[in-house]
């Protein structure tokens, strides 16, 4: 890390460990403003900070970490889309309509905090990715099971702006992987603290090897998703990164079913309850495995793609990743 | 907490032509590979192809020149290594010598030592094994018996390893033995090169489960050694063995022994692959190329200077356990005729036996999530 990435981090954290799972937009939005985080990924000439995809990284991961209740990852990743800090962005995992004359009618779904955008970016119907303004859309809300917003609109002849070379997918599943990495990191921070507290049968948790043995695992897995992040990250900023992103949703989505079991196994009943700090993490974990894609159907992509490329070209692609 | 360490691999100048370099050593050297070979690729021995590796500059690639080494970086041999193993090279028999003994002599040997064992090794013609385990010491490698006792100027070693790979290809062994008599657990250990054509060595071979040898019986009746055998600091031989198992524990033949598989796998399916064998395609590849970056990622944070310990510990458990879980998704995937001659059918039964050794050596899966949890602050 640098010493402007490591001054990012740092604020970062503080913030997002003071706003947490509880924030809400109308309450906390403006912090997150005035710290000029949406303006992370914005070129300098448009009042941004000119930020990496590896700077993105060290972000939302951190957002991860803290189970940050705003839609902090899909405005920074608006922002950047649209190339303009106008409002606040989101993405859509989901559209479903037409393109005519350069008006969208249908739906956008998933939208993170569709609510309170003033637009979204989603993928185009005929491929490729579109801007939209919120106009009089309709909004449907919704909530994903971690209580986060995700809500639908409903629009008719929207006017809407194509955005070229972007798979929003993509991009999606890479910001998921990084907030994953966050948040598998966290809930083992929590098992560690909880086992060496807690004591059954004279002595703490920590000291049964079958517990230790199982939060090894709990870290081993927490571990690939950060690295598959990195490497995603690093993939983005260099080339295209379509390969890293596929491998690293698929190998995040294996990580959270195994993690997320274990983390709640060492925790007990306490870990069960709605007052102590790990269903934050573990249900937005759970959310995150799904959006922008599993890790079902990106592993079939990666598998389908490989195929066609034939074995000769599975080492050359893989190490082209990282060269 | 961090599990991983974030700063991103930096590859040196010139890794590209250099993997295109080993990839053309390959073309020449290593034509036709027989699918088996290449799964067991750092178990198979073939002196002129370490001979021939040695020529190209390929072994001994960070030691010094005056030892014979090419002062290339970590990341030089790193980019070698995964080529190698990717494509299955025999390089079975300088293997420990490489990874190892050579690294391990070049810090804690002697002048003597360096000079007389590492330019061969450099030129892949001195072979090496590793004396660690015995008949009541495998895990608990703290209980090693095998005993040196100090004769005049002499050590007089009496005792038996066993497990010892590649002992009988092997000019020399590096062996634990307790030092001081009486003592107990990790105390008065040190380490002893032993040349295996010292008298009072003998090899036994003990065959596998697949009816292979590569593992060996060495028995040591009253061998004399000088006192210049001694490697590193009397007493200190614990200590050594430590930072010898983390270089063994990280590279990338932790993860790559099933490659040969998943080759095989995508040929049989197909460019129009269809499930459930595509999806496990991606499921194995997503695996393979996130191990991949975990192992290079521990091997640049070694080349800055720094001891990953944890995570290279981390890369060996994710990585035997890949290696072992991908023989069975294949075979619950496809249908097989384990007795057919298909190259996807000989490397999925050779690995469906060989698998259960990938946990065991080099530190089972329970010791190393022991230590691990020992990184995390359980024990
Ligand atoms: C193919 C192969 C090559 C090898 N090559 C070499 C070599 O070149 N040189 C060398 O010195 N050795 C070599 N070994 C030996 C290897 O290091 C040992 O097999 C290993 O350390 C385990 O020891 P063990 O076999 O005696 O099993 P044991 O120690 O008896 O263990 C049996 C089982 O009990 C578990 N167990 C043991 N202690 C504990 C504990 N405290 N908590 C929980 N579980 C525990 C183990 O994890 C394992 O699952 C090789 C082994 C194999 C399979």
């Amino acid at each position: 890390m640098n010493e402007q990435q490591q001054m990012l981090a740092d604020m970062a954290d503080g913030l997002f460990a003071e706003l947490g799972p509880k924030a809400t937009v109308a309450g906390h939005w403006g912090r997150i403003a005035e710290a000029g985080l949406t303006g992370l990924l914005v070129s300098d000439a448009n009042g941004g900070f000119g930020g990496s995809w590896a700077d993105a990284l060290l972000v939302f991961r951190l957002a991860g970490y803290h189970a940050l209740a705003l839609p902090l990852v899909e405005a920074v990743v608006a922002a950047r889309l649209s190339g303009v800090l106008d409002g606040l962005g989101s993405l859509a995992m989901r559209c479903e309509g037409v393109i005519d004359n350069g008006a969208f009618t249908g739906t956008v779904g998933g939208i993170a905090w569709g609510r309170d955008a003033d637009y979204v970016i989603a993928a185009a119907p005929d491929g490729g990715a579109m801007l939209l303004r919120r106009g009089d859309a309709t909004v449907r809300e919704g909530r994903s099971i971690a209580g986060e917003p995700r809500d639908a609109w409903v629009v008719e002849r929207a006017a809407c702006t194509p955005i070229d070379g972007i798979d929003v997918a993509a991009i999606g599943a890479f910001v998921r992987v990084a907030q994953s990495a966050g948040a598998l990191d966290a809930a083992l921070a929590l098992a560690v603290a909880h086992v060496n507290d807690r004591k059954q049968f004279g002595r703490p948790l920590a000291k049964f090897q079958a517990v230790q043995q199982s939060l090894a695992t709990l870290a081993c897995e927490a571990a690939a998703v950060n690295c598959a992040a990195l490497a995603a990250a690093m993939a983005l900023d260099a080339r295209d990164a379509s390969y890293a992103v596929a491998a690293a949703k698929t190998r995040a989505g294996e990580a959270i079913g195994e993690a997320t079991a274990i983390a709640h196994q060492v925790h007990g009943a306490i870990g069960f309850t709605e007052e102590y700090g790990l269903h934050p993490l573990t249900r937005r974990l759970w959310c995150w495995r799904s959006e922008f894609g599993g890790d079902g159907h990106w592993a079939s992509v990666l598998g389908g793609r490989i195929a066609a490329a034939g074995p000769a070209r599975f080492w050359p692609d893989l190490t082209a990743i990282s060269t | 907490m961090k599990t991983f360490p974030t700063e991103p691999i930096v590859w040196p100048d010139g890794a590209a032509a250099l993997r295109a370099e080993v990839r053309g050593f390959l073309a020449e050297h290593h034509r036709h590979p027989d699918p088996v070979r290449r799964a067991s690729s750092w178990a198979v021995p073939d002196a002129a192809f370490s001979r021939a590796l040695g020529e190209a500059g390929y072994i001994g690639m960070t030691w010094p020149a005056e030892y014979g080494g090419h002062e290339r970086s970590a990341l030089e041999r790193y980019i070698v290594l995964e080529e190698l193993l990717a494509a299955g090279a025999p390089v079975g028999a300088h293997w420990i010598a490489d990874r190892q003994t050579g690294p391990l002599l070049l810090r804690y040997g002697n002048e003597e030592q360096r000079r007389r064992w590492l330019p061969g090794m450099a030129r892949g013609e001195v072979y090496a094994c590793i004396g660690l385990s015995e008949p009541g010491a495998g895990s608990d490698l703290a209980a090693v018996r095998t005993s040196a006792r100090r004769e005049g100027d002499d050590w007089v070693i009496n005792g038996q390893k066993v497990w010892t790979t590649n002992a009988h290809n092997a000019q020399l062994m590096i062996a634990l033995v307790r030092s001081e008599a009486g003592s107990e657990r990790n105390a008065g250990l040190s380490q002893f090169l032993i040349p295996m054509d010292a008298p009072g060595v003998t090899v036994r071979p003990i065959i596998d489960l697949t009816g292979g040898h590569d593992f060996n019986e060495v028995f040591l009746d009253d061998v004399r050694l000088p006192a210049a055998a001694l490697v590193g600091v009397e007493g200190d031989g614990w200590k050594q063995v430590t930072a010898e198992l983390s270089l063994e524990r990280s590279g990338p033949e932790r993860y790559i022994s099933s490659l040969a598989l998943l080759i095989e796998l995508i040929a049989h399916a197909g460019p129009d692959a269809a499930e459930p064998v595509r999806s496990l395609i991606g499921r194995a590849a997503a695996q393979v190329s996130t191990l991949r970056l975990m192992s290079a990622t521990v091997a640049a944070r070694l080349a800055a200077g720094e001891d990953p310990a944890l995570a290279a510990t981390m890369v060996k458990d994710l990585g035997n356990s890949f290696e072992q879980a991908l023989p069975h998704l294949v075979q619950a995937s496809i249908e097989i005729d384990t007795a057919d001659d298909t190259p996807l059918a000989a490397v999925l039964g050779y690995l469906l036996q060989v698998s259960p050794s990938f946990s065991l050596r080099g530190g089972t899966r329970e010791i190393l999530k022991g230590i691990i949890a020992r990184g995390l602050g359980l024990r």
